[in-house]
């Protein structure tokens, strides 16, 4: 029994977990894209792009969730409609516990979409971006500034704020006007609807070219930087606050570790921390998407973990590291392989 | 060329010096297999490499660009994508030790002063003729025989090594130094480097460590090889042809496994197990390990830059481009590195920590050359740390000298019988 257990980690700790994670991609963007097709209803709490402007979306976006529920009046908020909320909250965050962020590295559709650039510029042969952490960790408040104003826009309509007047009616769910997904969405669902300025008022056509902008940054962005709007995205701010609770968790041995930085040199995110932190038992930052990339690129022994509580599910080995890496992918050339024949 | 001194008297010089020279691999040599009873049968190709072509008795590197490269820093990756072969040349040797004092201060450390004198007198392994010598400018002493090199008409290639490691600028920098260095070796070689060449490369060195970390992990499970072997065995990584090596290695990693299910262990039961650390230990220079393991140690593990430190530590690449790639060798020669050269260096206490652990360590014995100002600063607060971890520390000053042995003798005898009663 025991041997049996230790074959299939083996086994598991030898595998491509990109390799993996590509088609757990494909898949979830077929269901979070294409799912009501199917039929399937999966609610309005998933901690996901899946965006309800989409015909297709088999549910709806925890951030318009919380924008139309933070549309109401403070009395309302802390009566009936907070119990709404909270609800909404406790079944976003169980999601979330099972997944940790690995929504962003497994399933978020834009998360997807920018993988998928990725690709199209690996297969051109065209270089991309080096920017150092430090750039962008300048900028990491941003998301946590849209996902403040995601909450306060909307209540800034219904209710007045230190006397000031009630903000307009037209800026209901702000975020979804501005949200790439809105516009990306439908268009895999043939619907070009949203790709358009809104001139209904001055702050429909300020919200709706901005929106635009927005998209062509989103483009342009992640085919020169790796994920590059995951840097700005309220979602990935929102969940990285309940990040500590998730049952799936990337912890690290630093006693084990080297340094050596080949965890930071492919992570899509360029974190650093995960190479030069040494001390920490949880790795996860708040960029960090637990793609496991980091892990597939470690070559010591038990360094980096992937694990479900306290269980390891995927684990950094030399073997495994030499297998993936292996740049002929073809591990039985290995010495150490064809002495074991 | 200029030469300091006249034709004649270099000419005489090197005479001398080269049969000075191969009497010490001879005799060195036989010190280390002979007195050892019971040497696996996989040590015969490595020792007879070292007298082959230490003595220049060999042709494996005729026709071939060599370039030489002194120190860990030096990308091997990139030199095999030119189509060019690396040889190792920093030298062990008292006799060139000799040489070097001729020219070079009276306190500069022995492996300066070797190398140098073996560049000024040509008398390199294997009898090359390289298109570069690589000199990264790690310590004080490297720098200035850069120097002293151009001045005695042998051009030493500067590789700018940055002072520390752990900040991005200086990985910035370093990558910069790296794209400088492609350009030299595209220049000297008349190659270019290309997608294929390097991926090609960096597999065959990836094989190279996969096969150096099995071999670790047989001296992990027990003691079936000596240090001092396994000191050769590194040492060969120098400048044999890097895929005969790893065959070969892989050869004697079968024979170690066998040797584990037989039982046949080095030393005795209770023999102490130490750490090797500090200034390196190169061939000829291998008195210390030998010393230790006459008398009754087994050296189980060794944190040098000539050995563990050169191999250990891979190349991971996100996109199998020239644009990635040559970053992440780049970094790889730099992030992991536990040089003194560095500020600050704890990951070398870290090392030298999972060493002690991970090979159950009784004592580490630390080695500083006189004259190498970095490991000696460094040998007080490596020495506290491994005392705070419970293990004994025994600190010894040393050169090329073989004079010192009697000296040597007796302190290693007093370390490791005190190491014995602790047991
Ligand atoms: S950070 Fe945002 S856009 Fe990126 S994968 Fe996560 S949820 Fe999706
Ligand atoms: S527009 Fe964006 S934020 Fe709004 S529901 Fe769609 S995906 Fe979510
Ligand atoms: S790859 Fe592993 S050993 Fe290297 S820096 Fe990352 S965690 Fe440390
Ligand atoms: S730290 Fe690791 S898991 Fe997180 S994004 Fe980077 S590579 Fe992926």
């Amino acid at each position: 029994m025991k041997t049996k257990i230790s074959k299939i980690r083996r086994w598991v700790n030898n595998g491509n977990v990109s390799r993996f994670r590509f088609w757990i991609q494909i898949i979830a963007f077929i269901l979070f894209v294409y799912g009501s097709y199917f039929l399937i209803q999966v609610g309005q709490n998933l901690p996901t792009f899946a965006c309800p402007y989409n015909p297709g979306s088999p549910g709806t976006c925890f951030l318009m969730s919380v924008q139309h529920r933070m549309h109401t009046s403070f009395s309302a908020l802390f009566s009936w409609r907070g119990v709404g909320f909270l609800t909404s909250l406790l079944s976003f965050v169980l999601f979330f516990i099972i997944f940790n962020k690995a929504w962003c590295g497994f399933l978020c559709p834009l998360g997807t979409i920018q993988d998928w650039i990725t690709m199209l510029r690996k297969r051109l042969g065209i270089r991309g971006g080096q920017y150092d952490e430090k750039s962008f960790k300048k900028l990491s408040w941003i998301k946590y500034v849209l996902l403040a104003l995601l909450f306060l826009i909307p209540l800034a309509i219904s209710n007045s704020f230190f006397g000031l007047p009630k903000l307009s009616h037209d800026l209901h769910t702000p975020f979804c006007q501005i949200c790439p997904a809105r516009i990306i969405l439908p268009l895999f669902s043939g619907d070009t609807s949203q790709l358009s300025i809104n001139f209904s008022s001055t702050v429909t056509i300020v919200m709706s070219s901005l929106a635009i902008i927005i998209l062509a940054l989103f483009f342009v962005g992640s085919f020169v930087k790796k994920r590059f709007f995951c840097f700005f995205c309220p979602m990935s701010a929102l969940q990285y606050l309940f990040s500590k609770i998730g049952i799936l968790r990337l912890t690290k041995v630093g006693d084990k570790c080297t340094r050596c930085g080949n965890c930071s040199r492919v992570c899509d995110m360029g974190i650093l921390s995960i190479a030069e932190d040494i001390t920490s038992v949880n790795v996860v930052t708040d960029n960090c998407m637990m793609c496991f990339k980091c892990v597939e690129a470690c070559p010591e022994e038990d360094c980096l973990n992937v694990k479900v509580l306290n269980f390891k599910i995927f684990t950094s080995t030399e073997e495994g590291f030499f297998k993936r890496y292996n740049p002929a992918g073809d591990s039985k050339e290995l010495p150490s392989e064809q002495s074991k024949k | 060329m200029q030469h300091t001194v006249s034709k004649d008297r270099y000419e005489r010089m090197r005479k001398t010096g080269s049969i000075h020279y191969s009497m010490e691999i001879k005799r060195n040599l036989a010190e280390m297999v002979d007195k050892f009873p019971d040497n696996p049968q996989g040590m015969n190709y490595f020792y007879d490499r070292y007298e082959k072509f230490l003595s220049g008795d060999d042709t494996s590197y005729q026709g071939k660009k060599v370039v030489a490269s002194m120190c860990i820093h030096v990308p091997l990756e990139l030199i095999y994508a030119v189509g060019a072969v690396p040889v190792r040349i920093c030298s062990g040797a008292y006799s060139m030790d000799q040489i070097g004092t001729e020219f070079l201060p009276a306190k500069t450390c022995p492996m300066v002063k070797s190398t140098l004198g073996a560049i000024y007198l040509d008398i390199l392994p294997g009898n090359i003729d390289p298109v570069l010598i690589v000199n990264p400018a790690t310590c004080d002493q490297k720098k200035k025989m850069g120097e002293m090199g151009d001045e005695l008409g042998k051009p030493l290639y500067l590789l700018e090594v940055p002072p520390t490691k752990d900040t991005e600028e200086a990985r910035r920098y370093w990558h910069r130094v790296i794209k400088k260095f492609v350009k030299k070796l595209e220049s000297v070689t008349g190659n270019k480097i290309t997608r294929r060449s390097l991926k090609r490369a960096i597999k065959m060195v990836a094989k190279a460590q996969a096969e150096y970390r099995r071999f670790n992990q047989i001296r992990k499970t027990a003691p079936v090889i000596y240090g001092k072997d396994a000191i050769l065995v590194t040492n060969a990584y120098f400048f044999d042809d890097i895929e005969r090596w790893t065959q070969k290695l892989s050869e004697l990693n079968d024979e170690l496994e066998k040797r584990i299910e037989q039982k046949v262990y080095v030393g005795k039961a209770h023999s102490p197990r130490i750490l090797l650390t500090g200034s390196p230990s190169i061939f000829p220079n291998v008195k210390l390990p030998v010393l230790i393991e006459e008398l009754g140690g087994v050296v189980v593990y060794e944190e040098f830059c000539s050995t563990s430190r050169m191999i250990w530590d891979t190349v991971a690449v996100d996109e199998w481009f020239l644009y990635d790639m040559i970053p992440a060798v780049a970094d790889r020669y730099l992030k992991p590195s536990t040089c003194p050269n560095f500020s600050p260096n704890d990951d070398r206490k870290r090392k030298i920590a999972k060493g002690i652990e991970d090979f159950k360590v009784d004592g580490v014995i630390y080695q500083t050359f006189t004259g190498c100002q970095l490991y000696d600063m460094e040998s007080r607060t490596v020495g506290n740390f491994v005392e705070s971890l419970g293990v004994s520390t025994l600190f010894i000053e040393s050169d090329y000298n073989p004079d010192d042995f009697g000296q040597l003798t007796t302190r290693l005898e007093a370390f490791l019988d005190s190491l014995k009663n602790k047991k």
